[in-house]
């Protein structure tokens, strides 16, 4: 499934705090878990502003480590500040996942 | 740069009005037309009508940018720029036309000192350009600044040349070669030409600029 | 460094970032590119759009979103303004931070413009004190546009006062037209444009050299229902992007829209 942006935009943050919780990561890294994971293709021009405003909101922190190939790379790691956001926008999410799965389920339990 | 933008974009600007630049085009010619059997009066109205005509398509020009100058202004342009770069299309704009017309009568009429002829055209192109400016700068509106600019190449032309009123008109330096140019005078009518020529031309194009200065001003509001 | 970055860092540093900073982003985004594998117009698009969105991007994060506020863009205290003996306004204080739509309201023949004038700096206060940031656009009325004049050159025009190559300023242009569902069609002067359509002209004049403060007067006179929708999208685009919005309206439904409301009463 391919998510339209606006929506994207308003959970990419926290995929991000996630990933980086599971591990270190840099750039390229992250987009391809997302595709991987089947959540969204990121354009390099949306993906790299957030980690920038991650990083600049002191939610994640960057150390630079070597590549096997190429040019080093910059790695984000999460702070605690970012896994007390992360735990905000997870219990968000799950509300909101919650209060549309209970929309779905009263749709399919009640068709008319 | 800034003002080489401006200029191209009024030289555009100006291209587009069809019908008023064919107007400006022709108006000089129905001044050299009136008295073409004589060539030293034929050439001096000719001269006045570039001029007249030059600078009153300044005066429209500056006038019609009123509303987008300040604007130009705020986005970080100088006045410099903005006013400089018109009154440099419309002399641009001027030389060609007074270049147009002296090839015109270099073939037409039998000159002595064609260089001389080709000198006071350009002059008067030249001089037209500030002298407009500064009348749109003075009266902002274009009826008014119309009115005026008649007021002072009908002055020019009717005045006594010899006489002192003549000599603070903007085109006497025209004038005053024109004779060096026709008449075959001794070379000091063309120094008293260009000396005039570049006073008119300073005062014109510095009172422009001033006027706009203070009129295109931003204060300095300090960052809060 | 590639002409990419190079074209990159003269944009940020021409919108305002501190040059060291500009550096920093300009070689953080060259490796970011280069881990890609990618080259950086066709990860990024045009660098001087991409600087644009980084920025605005950043900006976001910069107004917190609950409760505390951004910086100061704006503030009036006590202004006035008599022509002759004729009071126009009078002890105006009007604060606006980033990330703020301010609306100015009031009865016709009240001062809105004339405030509005004094905010941008082209009418002087006769009393009181105004302290703005720096880089501020200003969207009038009516007017501001040269009637011979097509939507490109316009923009060339307007980029070249803000600094700009013709070129750069022409693709800004065009990017931000788009965002109001407008496309400039070549070689039309501005005066054989629809009302609706000059004001969209004007308010991307106002905004092309990036401001952090807009003035709005009544901006969206002669739009449709759709276009004025847009108009309000783009000033929320621009309150989440940090900047400082104020506009002046006197239709009453705008209000729901902004943040705070100045009336200026009945006419003077």
């Amino acid at each position: 499934m391919v998510v339209s942006r606006p929506w994207l935009h308003g959970f990419l943050d926290l995929c991000l705090l996630a990933m980086l919780r599971e591990k270190p990561d840099y750039g390229y890294g992250l987009a391809q878990r997302l595709a991987a994971a089947g959540v969204a293709d990121v354009p390099g021009g949306t993906l790299y502003p957030a980690l920038l405003r991650l990083e600049q909101q002191g939610l994640a922190e960057p150390s630079w480590g070597p590549s096997e190939s190429g040019p080093r790379r910059k790695y984000y790691a999460v702070t605690p500040a970012g896994r007390a956001e992360l735990d905000t926008q997870v219990s968000e999410w799950q509300r909101f996942r919650t209060g549309i799965d209970a929309l779905i389920v009263a749709g399919a339990e009640n068709p008319r | 740069m800034t003002a080489l933008v401006v200029a191209a974009l009024s030289a555009r600007e100006v291209s587009r009005r069809r019908t008023a630049l064919l107007l400006v085009i022709t108006l000089p010619l129905w001044f050299y037309l009136v008295r073409r059997d004589q060539t030293g009066q034929s050439v001096r109205m000719l001269t006045l009508g570039i001029g007249w005509a030059v600078s009153t398509l300044t005066l429209f020009v500056v006038n019609a940018s009123r509303g987008v100058d300040p604007r130009l202004r705020l986005s970080g342009a100088s006045t410099a720029a903005v006013i400089g770069g018109r009154l440099l299309a419309m002399t641009g704009g001027g030389v060609i036309l007074a270049l147009g017309y002296w090839v015109l009568t270099a073939l037409d009429q039998d000159l002595d000192r064609p260089a001389a002829v080709a000198l006071i055209m350009v002059l008067a192109a030249v001089l037209a350009a500030p002298l407009g400016g500064l009348v749109a700068a003075l009266l902002p509106r274009e009826l008014e600044g119309a009115l005026a600019l008649l007021s002072i190449c009908a002055v020019q032309m009717l005045a006594d040349p010899a006489g002192l009123v003549a000599k603070l008109m903007p085109f006497w330096s025209a004038r005053e070669i024109g004779t060096y140019a026709i008449d075959a005078t001794a070379p000091d009518y063309l120094w008293r030409g260009l000396a005039h020529a570049a006073v008119t031309w300073l005062i014109c194009a510095g009172g422009t600029w001033a006027i706009f200065a203070w009129r295109l001003r931003l204060p300095r509001y300090p960052e809060p | 460094m590639t002409g990419w970055d190079s074209r990159f860092e003269t944009e940020l540093l021409r919108l305002g970032v501190q040059p060291g900073r500009a550096r920093q982003l300009a070689e953080e985004t060259a490796q970011q590119a280069a881990e890609c594998a990618a080259a950086p117009d066709s990860l990024f698009g045009p660098a001087h759009l991409y600087a644009r969105h980084l920025l605005s991007e950043l900006k976001t994060a910069a107004v917190p979103l609950g409760g505390a506020k951004g910086p100061v863009r704006l503030r009036l205290t006590g202004v006035g303004k008599r022509y002759r003996r004729r009071t126009v306004l009078d002890g105006v204080n009007l604060t606006v931070r980033a990330g703020e739509v301010a609306a100015i309201v009031g009865a016709n023949g009240c001062g809105k413009s004339t405030l509005l004038r004094i905010c941008a700096g082209l009418t002087r206060p006769t009393s009181g004190s105004v302290q703005r940031t720096r880089r501020v656009g200003f969207v009038p009325q009516d007017a501001g546009t040269a009637d011979w004049l097509t939507a490109d050159e316009h923009f060339t025009l307007f980029g070249a006062a803000a600094g700009m190559a013709p070129r750069r300023a022409r693709s800004t242009g065009e990017h931000l037209a788009a965002r109001l569902a407008w496309r400039p069609t070549k070689s039309q002067p501005t005066q054989h444009l629809s009302g609706g359509t000059r004001q969209k002209l004007n308010l991307v004049l106002g905004e092309l050299h990036a401001p952090d403060l807009l003035l709005l007067d009544e901006p969206y006179q002669g739009f449709d229902q759709g276009t004025y929708l847009d108009f309000w999208q783009q000033v929320h685009s621009w309150r989440d992007a940090g900047r400082a919005v104020v506009v002046v309206t006197h239709l009453l439904h705008d209000l729901q829209h902004v943040d705070h409301v100045h009336d200026l009463g009945a006419a003077q």
